[in-house]
């Protein structure tokens, strides 16, 4: 049963990190991104295969992943984040697709049926099959970025985000570059994504394709509309609710997609600020008063 | 060959096509990606399926319910899940559009099962040889009747009082109301209309594929607006050449690439279009 509730808190973990980093995106660009799970399955098929294939140690294919990730948000982030608001969701939605037809296409990638026999990490010589372990190596991770979301957010590159996204033609008079920094945060967050795929491959030992698809974009921005767009610990929060509930209530995994369509509209409608995101949340996601229901 | 495979590319072109003129007005007149649309297609293609295995009724009728069911979808989903978050950032509504797409894939699923029906009807259809190529009939058939459909929706949108209210209330909405024109029954007339051809373009692909199940819409209708990008979203001429080219690019992707990238074709194009000429090809509406 504690094997259990540590594999709960693992998983859950792994999504924490990506609900953060996508609510960097949004509560801090004002963009979305409908391919974020790309991003994760990059950073887990880099950091598999390099060290399937080449015996790298673990940490060399953790930072790997990590920077391959961001390289592709940086790639993906220059021509697009300088043009239209809703142009980044679209790219993504499409990158997301592509990337998972290759993944189900190349002969590396092992096809549909994905890489197997990933080596746990090998650090400090101890033994990450014991799940205590594992949390401890990814509770670590996650609090480095929970303090690194945190810093940025509260410094004066997160005061240039916030008047980015509350109003960006102000920001840009007032001199912030703010395609530079949509494109550093979108680099910065598909990094991140790169982490928690990296961790998630070591831990779960076999990745296929079907991990890194569509639904799992969406299962991501559920939890972060969930805890609250803009919100720190609403998307730890709502990672949490969204990786734990759907356990909770396995009999009913019928309805799970129906719950997460139904709640996505609903939180919109009745509570777009989220469980948490009271007063946190940009004003653009919030309708003006008075204009409800037209 | 290379002709075979323009005329195959052509024919899911003009299905294409169809569905991206749905996103094209809806995009004219809202400036929201309804990300649902590939669901009206789905939703079109069970409603004259399940009519047609539970009663003896005419295919054209048939035809015409599928049409009118994605229609009362479309107008329905504009109603709960569109019209409460008007005014708000278009990212609102477009992720509402995400919630609404997977919630009606889910309960097709839930309601439906997972399994592809085959089309209740039996078509015959010939194989003609015109100069030389193999064309079938079902394929002509399907062209055909996509033509028709566009010709009736760039002829109402011309030439009529609805059409042109439409055509005004995405120019500028204050000033359509100060001409007298009710927005709001505009804009669902606009849903109407889009969610109709939709489902028109769902049924006629469940007759070609002999395929109806749940997701059936989703790579389509994304397919779709890759189409309305191309040719300039908001653009309803665009839309159909849109959807033409990324028809006929696919099938030669497929043909002379690679089978197993069919699918990216479309959206590596729309990321090209995106970065290269983001008002499409032939300009569309932008921001």
């Amino acid at each position: 049963m504690t094997e259990y509730f540590l594999h709960l808190a693992i998983i859950s973990s792994f999504y924490i990190i990506l609900a953060l980093s996508l609510n960097l995106i949004i509560g801090y660009c004002g963009q979305v991104s409908l391919g974020h799970a790309a991003f994760y399955g990059i950073g887990a098929y880099t950091s598999a295969l390099i060290t399937i294939h080449w015996g790298a140690p673990f940490l060399l294919g953790l930072v790997l992943a990590v920077l391959v990730a961001a390289l592709f948000g940086l790639g993906l982030g220059i021509p697009t984040l300088r043009i239209r608001d809703d142009y980044l969701a679209i790219v993504t939605l499409g990158f997301g697709i592509i990337v998972d037809l290759v993944l189900l296409n190349l002969e590396v990638t092992g096809g549909p049926d994905g890489l197997t026999r990933i080596p746990p990490p090998d650090l400090f010589g101890l033994n990450f099959r014991f799940k205590g372990n594992y949390l401890t190596l990814v509770m670590f991770c996650v609090l480095a970025v929970l303090l690194l979301v945190y810093r940025l957010v509260h410094s004066r590159h997160g005061r240039a985000l916030k008047a980015i996204r509350d109003h960006e033609v102000t920001a840009r008079v007032m001199g912030i570059n703010t395609a530079a920094y949509k494109i550093a945060i979108f680099t910065l967050s598909a990094g991140m994504a790169g982490l928690a795929g990296s961790l998630y491959a070591h831990y779960i030992t076999f990745i296929n394709p079907e991990s890194f698809g569509l639904h799992t974009s969406i299962l991501i921005l559920t939890m972060v509309v969930l805890g609250g767009m803009g919100s720190i610990l609403g998307s730890v929060v709502g990672a949490g609710i969204l990786t734990i509930l759907p356990e909770m209530l396995r009999r009913f995994a019928d309805y799970q997609d129906l719950a997460y369509g139904g709640l996505l509209i609903a939180m919109l409608i009745w509570r777009p600020q989220g469980l948490l995101g009271v007063g946190k949340v940009s004003q653009k996601f919030i309708l003006p008063k008075g204009k409800k229901g037209t | 060959m290379l002709l075979q495979q323009i005329l195959n590319g052509l024919t899911a072109g003009s299905v294409y096509a169809l569905v991206a003129l749905g996103y094209t007005m809806i995009y004219g007149i809202l400036g929201l990606i309804n990300f649902a649309q590939g669901e009206l297609y789905m939703a079109g293609a069970f409603a004259a399926v399940l009519l047609l295995s539970a009663y003896e009724v005419n295919f054209f009728l048939a035809f015409l319910f599928g049409m009118g069911v994605a229609a009362l979808v479309g107008v329905t989903l504009e109603r709960v899940a569109f019209r409460p978050l008007r005014g708000a950032h278009p990212l609102v509504p477009l992720i509402s559009a995400i919630g609404a797409s997977i919630l009606m894939q889910s309960l097709a699923l839930l309601l439906f099962g997972p399994t592809d029906r085959a089309f209740p009807v039996q078509f015959e259809f010939a194989t003609v040889d015109v100069a030389g190529i193999p064309i079938s009939t079902l394929q002509g058939a399907i062209f055909g009747s996509a033509v028709f459909f566009m010709t009736l929706l760039v002829l109402f949108v011309k030439y009529t009082r609805f059409g042109k209210a439409i055509m005004a209330t995405a120019q500028d909405q204050d000033t359509a109301r100060l001409m007298g024109i009710n927005v709001d029954r505009m804009i669902s007339l606009t849903f109407l209309i889009g969610s109709a051809l939709s489902g028109a373009a769902g049924i006629m692909m469940a007759i070609y594929y002999n395929a109806t199940y749940p997701r059936m819409g989703l790579l389509p209708g994304l397919k779709a607006f890759s189409a309305a990008i191309l040719g300039g979203v908001g653009n309803i001429p665009g839309a159909i050449v849109g959807g033409l080219i990324l028809g006929v690019a696919e099938n030669l992707g497929a043909a002379y690439l690679s089978s197993g990238y069919k699918d990216a074709v479309a959206f590596a194009i729309l990321i090209v279009v995106l970065l290269l000429r983001p008002r499409g090809l032939l300009g569309g509406r932008g921001h």
